[in-house]
């Protein structure tokens, strides 16, 4: 069973990273910076907790606010530019938070031993989940407790009008400024609520693996924030938390009695699910049928 | 350090920018005619210069026969692109091909992974003597001769796009498809044949790869897309002239702060820089005014 | 996920079903013994390895009587190999799963970047019942940056001493060349196992012998253009170069140093290059580089070590020999902690096994006998090999002189 709790971690804080990008994903913006918030979400947190001993809790808050305004000051120039210039735009800072880390060390000495982020070599033993007793049960608890919160405020948002102002910006800029909307408040707000997302999801990483490094905060991480909401389908936020049910539990984990053949199917199956489903596993036809399912009509952006 | 090193950095820079140029222009070819973009594109170069290796390796052929195979088999590989991962997604959603396109660059990985077991491969120099000497400055012999191919690629590549009715017919597409299609021409058609044609040229870009590094590893797919695309958009969406100097510059600057910094801050500037750049320049160095996208 | 907890499930009790009659009959158990290492990117060839060495290993202990468990029931050793991608997400997953299954003990993984979190992970303390870590013994045969295993009183590893090794290697240089006075290294500078090999313990360990450090030349594990590195080696003019970077990258100076024209007296590599993938890469420039390893085909352990390994379609090299002894060491361990082996002593089981491997003072080895430390490593014998013709071929063995 435990194993199965363990999965459910994994696939809560990669529902942050992809709920990240489906925010700004709204707005129309692709965007690979989310690995970078995610890896300052990942140190700030371990930092606080293993080097100030802080509870996970605040430490969370705290990391997600610092991933929230470098995602807001990122956002301002960043935004100027437009699809694919954006794409390596972001990519270009992700790869610089990155590389940031991999330089960076800040090591203090705790008993006879050194702790502390060491540049390349990594962060080492961020174990506060172990060392105050956490259960692998109550650990899922409280990780899907967080993507619940977060996941709600988002589904909120898109009912809200605030979320109309999102898709409006995402479908068509021109109409939506010549209705008065302040595009760049609209873009920056979503690209610092992505952020704080994924400084969240990026605190919970850090205490899973215990031991964090440059190398884990990548462009292939960056690429799979955007493909959960794409896969998925930008039209619902389960979108996004059934395409990372698919990716990570089904490919990487469910497959694994294929042996060798899992890392061949991992790629074939993302190119045939977006041949069959190129709007999404969960597309605006399917998003209808899951809000009646509910009993309300969804009202349409 | 003197300022002999450092042109000589830039020098080494410029020769192997070539290959990047080279990848950037297959980026921005297909960008070109169907405004949408391959992430598989450099894999698949990589994994047609693998193909190239089954020639000697274990049909026994000659070892130059490795260049012809390497370019035929990435050409083959893009055709194959094109048909699964762009040819039954509708057209109006550019984020489905975006994703199984990265879905493929994975597949392709992982085959090339599969039949080598990871181990790096020999891959043939075009040229084994003894480097130029000029002055206090030394050319990697076989990178010019590098340089010389991917420029000889380059020229067949224009000639094609602006002498022949298959280039017409290609740019024709890129600017109107509607109208294009209205004249007659097959759209399908013509976007499976850029495809080819890029492959084509992904499969020089991929041996010269080979050549110049003197041995294949799935190691180096993933820095080579992140680099061809960072030469499309410095260059300009679509625009062939500007991927050109666009690699040229970014092998030169990539080589220049890791002798004028350290190796591990070397790219933060690279990244930092190209951040800066883009957000001055958001349409690149040749930017077309087609506007948005 | 469902399908494949029935899938599970299913093939559980369709193994138990056939366990029952036979365990009335001869009172024999499978003793599971799971594998897990990179299948996947570049680093496959060490899972393939890895696991052709397990099952060799388990092949040769079952076909002699397998292993005597603790009601004096014989034991079946079962093996199967799990991919986890070189990465520490996935390596935490496998281990759970492993952990959450009958098996008794875990051998591996492969990379560095995998062992350090997965070792975070297990309980620090054994016994600590404050701490909620994973209890579940593991024995790394690969991963081998320094000093891991005392993260975790749940890892052991069998992995060289390479502190241990390049001191010796370096006093061996001095007796035999002692005209070579300099060294200059070649470094990976993003890949941990190298740093720490170069920065930790051959810089430490040169200058003990007398040897003059020059500085080092940095590169990426990605990198394919050394130009400037090769010129950096060329102005320091060293008589020994060491090369702390794996066969990719090593290969890429190699060659560049042949175009330039750059020679040096002697060459040392990494432990971990001492392996095919350099062979394969770049057999004529990596001719002459000395390497020194834990294993080579020198004794006849080791000769049928590696003929048994090869009937599984793997090669043994350094990593997976570590992984062939890890088999051997832990049926001793079981047979001498009475490991019983039953459905309902799983965690006693594992627990005994912990036990018994860091009773360990000693093991026995394919090239010799291993010393086990009391933070859980060992020190193992080496040699020194040599790439001769496109062959690794052992140049000097300190164990016979």
């Amino acid at each position: 069973m435990d194993f199965y709790y363990s999965l459910a971690q994994i696939i809560g804080f990669h529902t942050l990273l992809g709920l990240s990008a489906y925010i700004v994903l709204q707005t129309g913006q692709v965007t690979l910076a989310q690995a970078g918030f995610f890896a300052i979400g990942a140190y700030v947190a371990g930092m606080l907790t293993v080097l100030a001993g802080w509870h996970l809790v605040p430490a969370m808050i705290v990391a997600g606010l610092a991933a929230a305004i470098m995602a807001c000051l990122v956002g301002f120039p960043a935004l100027r530019v437009r699809g694919l210039m954006l794409v390596i735009a972001t990519l270009a800072f992700g790869e610089a938070v990155r590389l940031f880390f991999f330089n960076f060390d800040y090591q203090i000495a705790k008993g006879d031993v050194k702790i502390g982020p060491l540049g390349g070599e990594g962060f080492r033993q961020i174990r506060w989940f172990p060392e105050n007793g956490w259960t692998s049960f109550e650990i899922m608890l409280f990780v899907w407790a967080v993507v619940a919160l977060v996941a709600g405020a988002l589904w909120w948002i898109d009912r809200s009008r605030f979320g109309a102002v999102l898709r409006a910006v995402g479908e068509d800029e021109l109409a939506a400024q010549s209705v008065g909307i302040n595009l760049t408040a609209v873009k920056v707000t979503a690209m610092t609520i992505g952020g704080f997302i994924a400084g969240l999801g990026g605190s919970i990483y850090a205490h899973y693996t215990t031991h964090i490094e440059h190398a884990n905060f990548n462009v292939l991480l960056a690429t799979f924030a955007i493909a959960y909401p794409i896969l998925g389908g930008l039209r619902s936020v389960f979108g996004t938390i059934v395409a990372v049910i698919f990716v990570q539990g089904f490919l990487v984990e469910g497959l694994r009695f294929m042996g060798d053949w899992r890392n061949l199917l991992f790629g074939a199956l993302i190119v045939a699910a977006m041949n069959l489903r190129p709007h999404g596993l969960i597309d605006a036809a399917t998003a209808r049928r899951l809000a009646r399912l509910f009993g309300r009509e969804q009202r349409r952006a | 350090m003197g300022f002999v090193d450092y042109v000589q950095a830039v020098i080494d820079g410029l020769l192997f920018g070539t290959t990047y140029s080279l990848i950037g222009i297959g980026f921005t070819l297909v960008f070109g005619v169907m405004h949408k973009i391959n992430m598989s594109y450099a894999a698949a170069s990589l994994a047609g210069a693998y193909c190239g290796l089954v020639g000697p390796q274990l049909l026994g052929l000659p070892a130059w026969t490795v260049f012809p195979l390497s370019i035929i088999a990435a050409g083959a590989i893009g055709y194959f692109i094109y048909l699964t991962c762009f040819r039954f997604i509708p057209l109006a959603s550019p984020l489905a091909t975006l994703m199984s396109t990265v879905g493929m660059l994975l597949l392709l990985d992982e085959i090339v992974v599969h039949s080598t077991a990871g181990m790096p491969q020999n891959y043939p120099a075009i040229y084994d003597g003894d480097p130029v000497e000029i002055g206090s400055f030394i050319l990697r012999a076989d990178l010019l001769g590098v340089f010389l191919v991917c420029v000889a690629a380059m020229a067949v590549l224009l000639a094609l796009l602006y002498r022949t009715r298959l280039g017409l017919a290609t740019r024709a597409v890129a600017q109107q498809p509607v109208a294009a299609q209205l004249c007659g021409m097959r759209l399908q058609a013509v976007n499976g044949l850029t495809f080819v044609i890029a492959g084509l040229l992904g499969g020089v870009a991929g041996a010269m790869i080979g050549a110049s590094v003197g041995m294949l590893s799935p190691l180096i797919s993933g820095p080579i897309t992140v680099k061809g695309l960072i030469v499309t958009v410095i260059g300009g969406l679509g625009s062939i002239p500007g991927a050109i100097v666009a690699g040229l510059l970014v092998g030169a600057a990539e080589n220049l702060f890791q002798a004028l910094r350290n190796v591990t801050e070397r790219d933060i500037y690279v990244m930092l820089l190209l951040f800066v750049f883009l957000v001055l320049r958001p349409g690149g160095l040749f930017a077309t005014a087609r506007g948005r996208d | 996920m469902r399908k494949t907890a029935v899938l599970l499930g299913s093939a559980l009790v369709a193994a138990a079903g056939l366990a029952f009659p036979g365990m009335a009959a001869a009172e024999e158990r499978a003793v599971i013994i799971k594998g897990f290492g990179a299948k996947s990117g570049v680093v496959r060839s060490f899972g393939i390895n890895s696991e052709a060495a397990m099952r060799a290993a388990a092949d040769l202990i079952n076909s002699k009587g397998g292993v005597k468990l603790g009601d004096g029931a014989t034991g079946k050793m079962e093996v199967e190999f799990l991919d986890d991608r070189c990465t520490a997400e996935e390596g935490i997953s496998v281990v759970r799963r492993i952990a959450s299954g009958p098996a008794l003990v875990a051998i591996g993984p492969t990379c560095s970047n995998v062992a350090e979190p997965l070792f975070g992970v297990l309980q620090k303390k054994a016994g600590d019942a404050s701490d909620s870590g994973l209890q579940f013994p593991i024995f790394t045969d690969v991963a081998v940056k320094g000093g891991l295993a005392k993260i975790s009183e749940w890892a052991f590893r069998n992995v060289p001493s390479e502190a241990q090794m390049y001191n010796s290697l370096f006093e061996w240089v001095k007796q035999t060349r002692p005209e070579l006075k300099t060294i200059y290294a070649g470094v990976e500078e993003n890949f941990a196992h190298s740093r720490a090999s170069w920065y930790a313990v051959m810089k430490e360990a040169a200058p003990k012998v007398g040897l003059e450090v020059k500085g080092e030349a940095k590169w990426l594990l990605e990198d394919t253009n050394f130009s400037q590195q090769v010129r950096e080696i060329k102005a320091a003019a060293p008589d020994i170069l060491a090369i702390a970077a794996h066969p990719f990258t090593t290969c890429g100076v190699l060659k560049e140093m042949r175009r330039q024209g750059v020679k040096v007296k002697m060459l040392i590599g990494l432990t971990s290059s001492s392996s095919l993938e350099t062979l394969q890469g770049c057999a004529r420039e990596a001719e002459g580089i000395i390497i020194p390893t834990s294993f080579a085909p020198v004794t006849p352990e080791a000769e049928a070590a590696a003929k048994q390994a090869a009937r599984f379609d793997g090669s043994l090299d350094l990593h997976s020999a570590a992984a062939y002894e890890n088999m051997f060491i832990l049926k001793k361990v079981m047979e001498e902690q009475k490991v019983m082996a039953k459905p309902d002593t799983v965690q006693a089981d594992r627990e005994k096994i912990r036990k018994g491997l860091a009773g360990l003072k000693q093991t026995d080895g394919l090239l010799g006998t291993i010393k086990r430390t009391d933070d859980r490593e060992a020190i193992k014998p080496y040699l020194y090999v040599h790439a001769k013709d496109g062959k690794w071929a052992v140049l000097h063995n300190p164990l016979t002189n």
